[in-house]
Parts: C-alpha cells; structure tokens; sequence
C-alpha cells in the first residue's frame, strides 16, 4: 500500500518533469530556429543547409534600415524610461506612502497601460493624435514627441508596479529612525529610501526600456512616415520574405535583450519582479 | 526630540508640497488619464462617425457601423475566428503552462533565475521575431517539411504556413510566458504542507493537484487565462505573419481599416474587440467565482 504511493508520487513527478521540459522547450522552439537560420551559407531558407557562415551578420552594419531602426528604437526607449520614471516613481512612493481618497482608482488607471492591447491603445492614440492636431494646429500626428509620449504611456505601469513592490518590502522603521533622528522627509527620502529602493527603479528602468524597445503593436500606429523602429523593420520585412538576413537582425536583438535582463538580474532577481 | 513634538511635525510636512498627494502621484494620473482614457473616449466618438469614400469622415451619431459589423457575414466570421483561435490558445496554455509553472515555483536548484529568465526572455523578444523561428521551422522547405519526408511519413511538403495552425502554434507560444510567470508567482505563495498533508492522507498526484493545488492556485489560474485570452484575441504579428494576407484576425482587421483611411469603421472594429475581451473575461471572472464559493 504504501508503496504504492510512493510510486505514484513518482510517476507523478516524472510526468511533471515531462509535460514542464516540453513547455520550456516550445518556448524556446522558435528562438532556436531563428537563430540556426541565421548561420545558413546559402540565402534560400530550405533544409539541411549547405553550409555555415558568418556572412549575414558582417552585412548588417551596411543594412541602413536595420541600423537606423535600431538607433531609432534605442533613443525613443532611453528617453521614454528617463520620462517614465519621472513620472513613475514619484507616483508609485505617493501610493503607497499616502492615504488619499481615489487612491485604489489612481493605482488602477496607472496599471491600466499594460493591459490595454496593444492595436487598441496605437488606434486609439492616433486618432487622438489627429484630434489634437486639429485643435492646435501643431504637427502631432507622426511626430518623433508623439512616439515618445506613446511610449511613456507603457514605461509607466513597470515603473509603479515594481517601484511599489520595492516599497512595501522596505522596513518603514529606518525610515522613522531616520526622522527622529532630525531628518526632514526630504532628506530621508533621499538618504534611505532612495537607496533601498534604487534595485526597483533599476527593475523598471530595465523593464519599462526593454517593453518600450520591442513595441510593435502600438507604434505601428503613430510612427511617422520614413520613422521606423527596429520591431517594425523586422515586421515589414518578414511581410515580404524571410532569409538569413533577418534571421541574423533577429539574433542581435536576441541577444540585446538578453544582455539587459542578465544587466537587470545583477541589481535584481528577475524571478522576483515578474 | 518628544514624542509630542513628532506627530505636529508630520502634520506640517504633510502639507508641504514636497509629499502631497497631488504633486507625486498628479502628474503620472494626469499623463496616462489625458493620453489613454482621452484617446479611448475620442475612438468610441469616431466609431458613431459616417464613412464617405471622398470625404473620408463625417460627422455624425450614429450606430450603422456596429450594425455594418454584425450583419456582413465576411466580419461576423473573422469576429468567431478569432474568438476561436483564442480560446484553443487559452487552453493549451493552460495545459502547458501549469505543470511548468509549478515545477519552476517548487524547483530547489541554483539555476533557477536562469531558469525564468528563458521563460522571460521570449516574451521580450518581440512577436516578429519568434514568428521569423516559426516560418522557418514550418515553411514548405523548413526542418518540419523536411524531416517528416527525411522518414519517409510525407511524399510531398505539408501547407503549414498560413494556415490557422500556424497562428494557433505561434499565438501559443507567445501567451505561454504570462501564463507561467502568472501561476508561478500564485503558487509560490501555496505552503507546501498543504500539498504534503494531502499525500499523508492517501491521496495519488492527481487528486491532490485536482483538490488541493487547484483550489488555491484558482486566483492565479483566472488571471493568467484571463491574460492570455486577451492577448489572443487581439494579437497582431502572429497572424500577419504566419497566417499570411488569406487569413483574417481581428487585430490585423482593425489596422487594415485604418490604412483604407475608414476611420469611423475601423474605430467601430476596435470597440467590438474590446468589448467582446472585456464582456466575456467579466462573465469567466463572475462564473469561476461563484462556483468557486459554493
């Protein structure tokens, strides 16, 4: 009897071991590809291939769509982070530091960003676009600002919901220390809180850059004409064919991305914030 | 300092400026309320808008557009199509996702955050990119097509691309991740004594996963299907991509409209997306509940 318990227990385990390795392995399926494609000798995406090269990645520096998407989506991620965590991380220290009425309602509707689709938030954006061009006769709609605007918008709810993660962690009692110790709250800001909690901002600065970088859905939208960020190059052109080329442009962003989250995991464990 | 004198200080720094409620969380309210909640209001007013080919858009309040939408059979298909991709996606990920997500909450290695890390990192990745891995895996010449004929199972390449299969296969591993990351964290929190008591008391893995780790992993459970529901039914890249000009989402709907310049209709689309995502997660939300109560 009992041990046949234990053995279901194990028969148990292994099944779970089974079905969790096939999971993580489809994940990575295609990223796997991908990346064997961009090593092909011949341009032509048909298996076996007829050799290796390095090729395709040497063309990419000469590639102007690609370098100047890739430059485009650095500068509107690094400049929507700095905005977003001006914005966010004040919010974040007020909602859980402060009693307000509309608290719960403020919270919300500064999450909201992330759960919003994508294609909603990029049609809803543009029109907003058109409507505030018209009212100011300003050139809104395509322009560099409005991108970045849109682009903070998603920066935002990282930064509140990791900045506050890392505020509710903190033990208020140093804070408290601090005070009757003859700090101001300015000061103790500056001096304990903004330490303990520099790993969250460093989360949502990593975070809030690499969601902004990869937008595609949103940007699609409100990117002007001859503005192109690196998602969107990769998407028209994968529209039109698919070789080693992009394969190649696939694996640099790869492995950019994955450079700034092993950077994040350094300051914190990834495993703790998503 | 007295303890007396400590709280009629707070009070003074609570009216400064510096931490009041208004001046930390206003500006972040303000920006996402004018650039988010603004912007929704302005597309609902356009979808009640009239679409003349030469004049573009005219002003004007009516519901012709949703009716537009539910009468033509080419939309109301494309509406169940996606309703349907969505909700297979939904399923397989949940039957994928919980035992990973499990294994990665009760792991006891050092490899863990490496372990998350490859569960996150796809996700970041971007949907074109993993699309380009599908395309080359399922194209008429990719490893599939190649390795089925290389055993002698097929004679002639299979029509994987652009085929529903195809957008089910990529959507499925675009959602995975929220799922696992979503149940991970909820079952993280599950004492595993619980679990352990249930084994003490007789029961085989499946029963205690069936009444004990379900029950409680319910909250994450709904989240995460939730969550992927959503992003299903309004993916984009994936069913541009591998279900090529033939097949029809409803995510790739809404932009083709904006690009025919048919502002009022394709704003109309957007609105039955959403409506249709958020009404049928509220109804999932109320019906597990309530069953969950009893």
């Amino acid at each position: 009897m009992a041990q046949g318990r234990i053995d279901t227990r194990r028969l148990g385990r292994f099944a779970l071991r089974g079905v969790a390795s096939l999971s993580m392995a489809y994940l990575l399926l295609p990223l796997f590809f991908v990346t064997w494609l961009a090593f092909f000798a011949q341009e032509i995406p048909s298996f076996p291939p007829e050799g290796y090269s390095f090729k395709w990645f040497r063309a990419i520096p000469g590639n102007d769509r690609f370098v100047s998407g890739f430059l485009l989506s650095l500068e509107v991620a690094a400049i929507a982070t700095v905005i977003g965590l001006m914005l966010g991380v004040p919010a974040a220290v007020g909602l859980v530091r402060l009693r307000f009425t509309g608290r719960e309602a403020a919270s919300n509707l500064l999450l909201l960003p992330l759960v919003v689709p994508g294609i909603v938030l990029g049609i809803a954006l543009y029109v907003f676009h058109v409507e505030a061009e018209l009212m100011t006769e300003l050139p809104i709609l395509g322009s560099f600002g409005g991108l970045i605007a849109g682009h903070v918008l998603i920066v935002i709810p990282w930064t509140v919901r990791l900045v506050t993660a890392s505020l509710v962690g903190m033990d208020r009692s140093i804070e408290e220390a601090a005070q009757s110790l003859g700090a101001d709250r300015l000061t103790t800001f500056r001096r304990v809180t903004m330490p303990a909690i520099l790993p969250g901002m460093v989360a949502a600065a990593m975070f809030g850059f690499i969601s902004s970088f990869g937008n595609l859905e949103m940007s699609l939208f409100i990117v002007g004409p001859g503005r192109t960020t690196l998602p969107i190059a990769i998407l028209q052109y994968l529209e039109w064919k698919i070789d080693p080329t992009i394969a190649a442009v696939s694996v640099l962003q790869i492995l950019f991305i994955a450079a700034a989250m092993l950077l994040t995991d350094r300051f914190v464990r990834i495993s703790r914030v998503v | 300092m007295t303890a007396a004198a400590l709280p009629a200080r707070q009070d003074d720094d609570a009216r400064a400026s510096f931490l009041s409620a208004g001046t930390l969380v206003g500006p972040a309210t303000v920006f996402v309320a004018a650039g988010l909640l603004v912007p929704l209001a302005i597309l609902f007013r356009y979808s009640l808008n009239r679409f003349e080919p030469r004049r573009m858009m005219v002003d004007a309040f009516t519901f012709e557009n949703y009716v537009k939408f539910f009468s033509d059979p080419y939309y109301t298909g494309i509406f169940w199509t996606t309703l349907r991709v969505a909700a297979l996606c939904t399923v397989a990920c949940v039957v994928l996702g919980l035992p990973l997500a499990y294994a990665l909450a009760r792991t006891q290695t050092r490899f863990k955050n490496i372990l998350i890390v490859l569960v996150v990192l796809p996700l970041f990745v971007g949907n074109a990119v993993r699309a380009a891995g599908w395309m080359t895996l399922l194209g008429s010449k990719g490893f599939l097509n190649v390795t089925l004929e290389k055993l002698g199972l097929i004679d002639e390449p299979l029509q994987m691309m652009f085929t529903e299969g195809a957008v089910i296969a990529g959507i499925i591993a675009v959602n995975l991740p929220y799922m696992v990351l979503t149940l991970q964290s909820v079952i993280e929190g599950i004492q595993r004594q619980l679990e352990e008591a249930a084994f003490s008391l007789g029961a085989n893995p499946y029963e205690m996963t069936k009444r004990v780790l379900l029950p409680l992993a319910l909250p994450g459970l709904l989240a995460g299907t939730i969550l992927t529901f959503i992003l299903g039914m309004n993916a984009y890249a994936t069913p541009v991509l591998l279900g090529g000009p033939k097949f029809k989402m409803m995510g790739p709907l809404v932009f083709g409209q904006f690009q025919l310049n048919n502002w009022p209709f394709g704003a109309t689309t957007a609105f039955v997306l959403m409506a249709a995502t958020l009404a049928l997660t509220a109804t999932a939300n109320i019906l597990v509940q309530r069953r969950y109560r009893r």
